[in-house]
């Protein structure tokens, strides 16, 4: 079986010999190809051959097309990205700066006419004609009710969305559904075909209950609506979730969840179930200081509890480049060993 | 009387209804609470019960945090102006993002619930060199230099509180000048505060104000 055939097998819960195994190595690849950030990011080849040569080099299943996650700022007017050869880039000038830059901002007609969108483009080509009949392509996209985080900073979308004149916020908000609702449609086009939905407004982490269910709960089904659910992955930014999977799963139909490692694994398994894929997230932040030692157990810890049953993945989160090499080989040694089935 | 209005504002803190905190407010300095009581008996009190809930409830959010700075610094600095007389300082603390971190909401939050607590904050922005902490530290008399670093190579890497912790030491300042760090790497490992050499941290903002006001006491004690 390929890897592609056996997180389909994961998701349906068909025979498979073993659990998918995904990676989130970003940043790595600029290393790999001896380059320092900006002139890695700044070509979709570079981008395309670092994702083909770490999965080549640890055996992962998947790939990545993410730059980074300012490329949605820059195709809604970013101009400035702070890059870090330590470390991931970051958007450095925000396009909103007052509540009149809303009344401005334009999501573009066609994304893949955009320039912005061009590297992405060629990433994904030379990912789907090089690996693409065999391994998940992975692509991230930030739903409308997180995207404003980006476009204005963290602390001025809470007070715009806590405090601030509810016309605007919403004007604000369907921009950033229109956008993500051509995203998705740009990305499958191009061949992605696990869709990572950055919702970390999604988790009652964020925001109460109360307004997840009555404001940001529409507005992703106003993002999905379109699009559907297919390949959608329910991601809130390693936030923990478990108390709105089963409406997320009734609502919204997203049957695939990628668990915080804050929340307990063994209660989203046991709400998801058979319904859906359950991903287990092991903390690589502590794989950054533990020895293999503890991260070979950590997996064994989480396989244990998620492969019961199937419908179960092991994956990481955007991995530090600050984890040492013999962690990330133990982590995968182990999710190969551990997610095995007899 | 004072009970009620207590609960009528942390409810609306608790509900991060900002208008209806207002609301309670001013009822209470109609009802003939001073600007004083205001603060003190009801503005502070709440923010030591957020800080409370946040530890106890799991389902304390972000936005909670985010709204009890806000309305407590907002309340606060409108009582300021109707005090009897300047209310005492507990001490200074100089805060900013780390650098190459432009993430200001944490910070945000700790500063709104300083200001309340009576801290005097020199707020350093975003994206802060290291000596620019600790030139500003030495020249202000602060007693608490606080860097928050929402991502990984910002809170771990060698210019931000590593460096800061190295200068504290190379000028002798480290008993003078206390440092403390949060942001999201540090909530999942809670072990990291002391690999990057930081005094103490903070797994929110709304706590960070009572770790850096018991820092100040701590120095000033000392």
């Amino acid at each position: 079986m390929t890897p592609l055939d056996i997180l389909v097998a994961a998701v349906n819960g068909t025979p498979a010999p073993r659990i998918p195994v995904f990676c989130s190595l970003l940043d790595q690849g600029a290393r790999e190809l001896g380059m320092s950030a900006r002139e890695y990011f700044a070509n979709g080849e570079h981008v395309a051959a670092g994702q083909l040569k770490l999965r080549a080099r640890y055996g992962y299943d998947n790939v990545w097309s993410l730059f980074y996650v300012g490329k949605e700022a820059e195709l809604l007017g970013c101009n400035e990205i702070l890059f870090a050869d330590d470390g991931p880039p970051n958007v450095a000038d925000f396009v909103i700066k007052s509540y009149d830059d809303i009344a401005k901002l334009e999501v573009p007609d066609d994304i893949t006419a955009h320039p912005a969108w061009q590297e992405t483009a060629r990433c994904l080509k030379i990912l789907r004609d090089e690996v693409g009949s065999a391994h998940p392509i992975c692509a991230y996209l930030t739903a409308s009710t997180t995207l404003p985080s980006i476009l204005m900073g963290m602390d001025k979308w809470m007070e715009l969305l806590l405090t601030g004149p509810a016309d605007v916020r919403d004007e604000l908000l369907r921009k950033c559904s229109d956008f993500y609702r051509k995203e998705v449609a740009a990305y499958r086009a191009a061949g992605a075909n696990v869709l990572i939905y950055s919702t970390p407004f999604g988790s009652t982490s964020f925001v109460g209950m109360k307004r997840f269910q009555s404001l940001v709960m529409p507005w992703m089904q106003r993002d999905l609506a379109p699009g559907g659910v297919d390949g959608v992955v329910y991601y809130c930014g390693m936030a923990p979730f478990n108390n709105v999977i089963a409406q997320v799963m009734d609502e919204l139909h997203i049957n695939v969840h990628y668990i915080s490692p804050l929340a307990e694994l063994a209660e989203a398994k046991a709400i998801i179930g058979n319904r859906g894929l359950t991903c287990g997230v092991i903390d690589d932040i502590k794989m950054i200081h533990w020895t293999p030692e503890q991260t070979r157990a950590e997996v064994k810890r989480l396989c244990d509890i998620g492969k019961v049953g199937q419908h179960f993945l092991l994956g990481t989160g955007v991995m530090p480049l600050g984890v040492p090499e013999a962690n990330i080989r133990a982590m995968l040694d182990a999710a190969f060993e551990f997610g095995s089935y007899p | 009387m004072l009970e009620r209005i207590v609960k009528a504002y942390n409810e609306a803190v608790f509900e991060t209804d900002k208008e209806a905190a207002f609301e309670v407010v001013e009822a209470a300095l109609a009802g003939g609470l001073t600007a004083e009581d205001v603060v003190f008996k009801v503005v502070i009190p709440a923010v030591e019960e957020m800080m409370s809930n946040i530890t106890k409830d799991p389902d304390a959010n972000l936005a909670q945090h985010f709204m009890t700075a806000q309305i407590a610094a907002e309340v606060t600095e409108k009582m300021l102006l109707k005090f009897q007389q300047p209310p005492e300082i507990i001490g200074k603390v100089v805060m900013g993002t780390a650098h190459g971190d432009l993430h200001s909401l944490g910070k945000r939050i700790v500063m709104g619930c300083l200001k309340a607590l009576m801290v005097d904050v020199v707020d350093l922005g975003v994206n802060v060199p290291a000596e620019r902490f600790v030139d500003v530290a030495q020249a202000e008399n602060a007693q608490v230099i606080a860097i928050s670093a929402m991502m990984v190579h910002t809170a771990t890497g060698e210019n931000g509180a590593s460096k800061v912790r190295r200068i504290l030491h190379e000028r002798g300042l480290e008993e003078r000048i206390k440092l403390v760090v949060g942001g999201a790497p540090y909530r999942f490992d809670d072990g990291l505060y002391q690999t990057v050499g930081a005094d103490a941290w903070a797994a929110d903002g709304v706590n960070a104000g009572r770790i850096i006001v018991d820092l100040i006491r701590g120095i000033k004690k000392s």
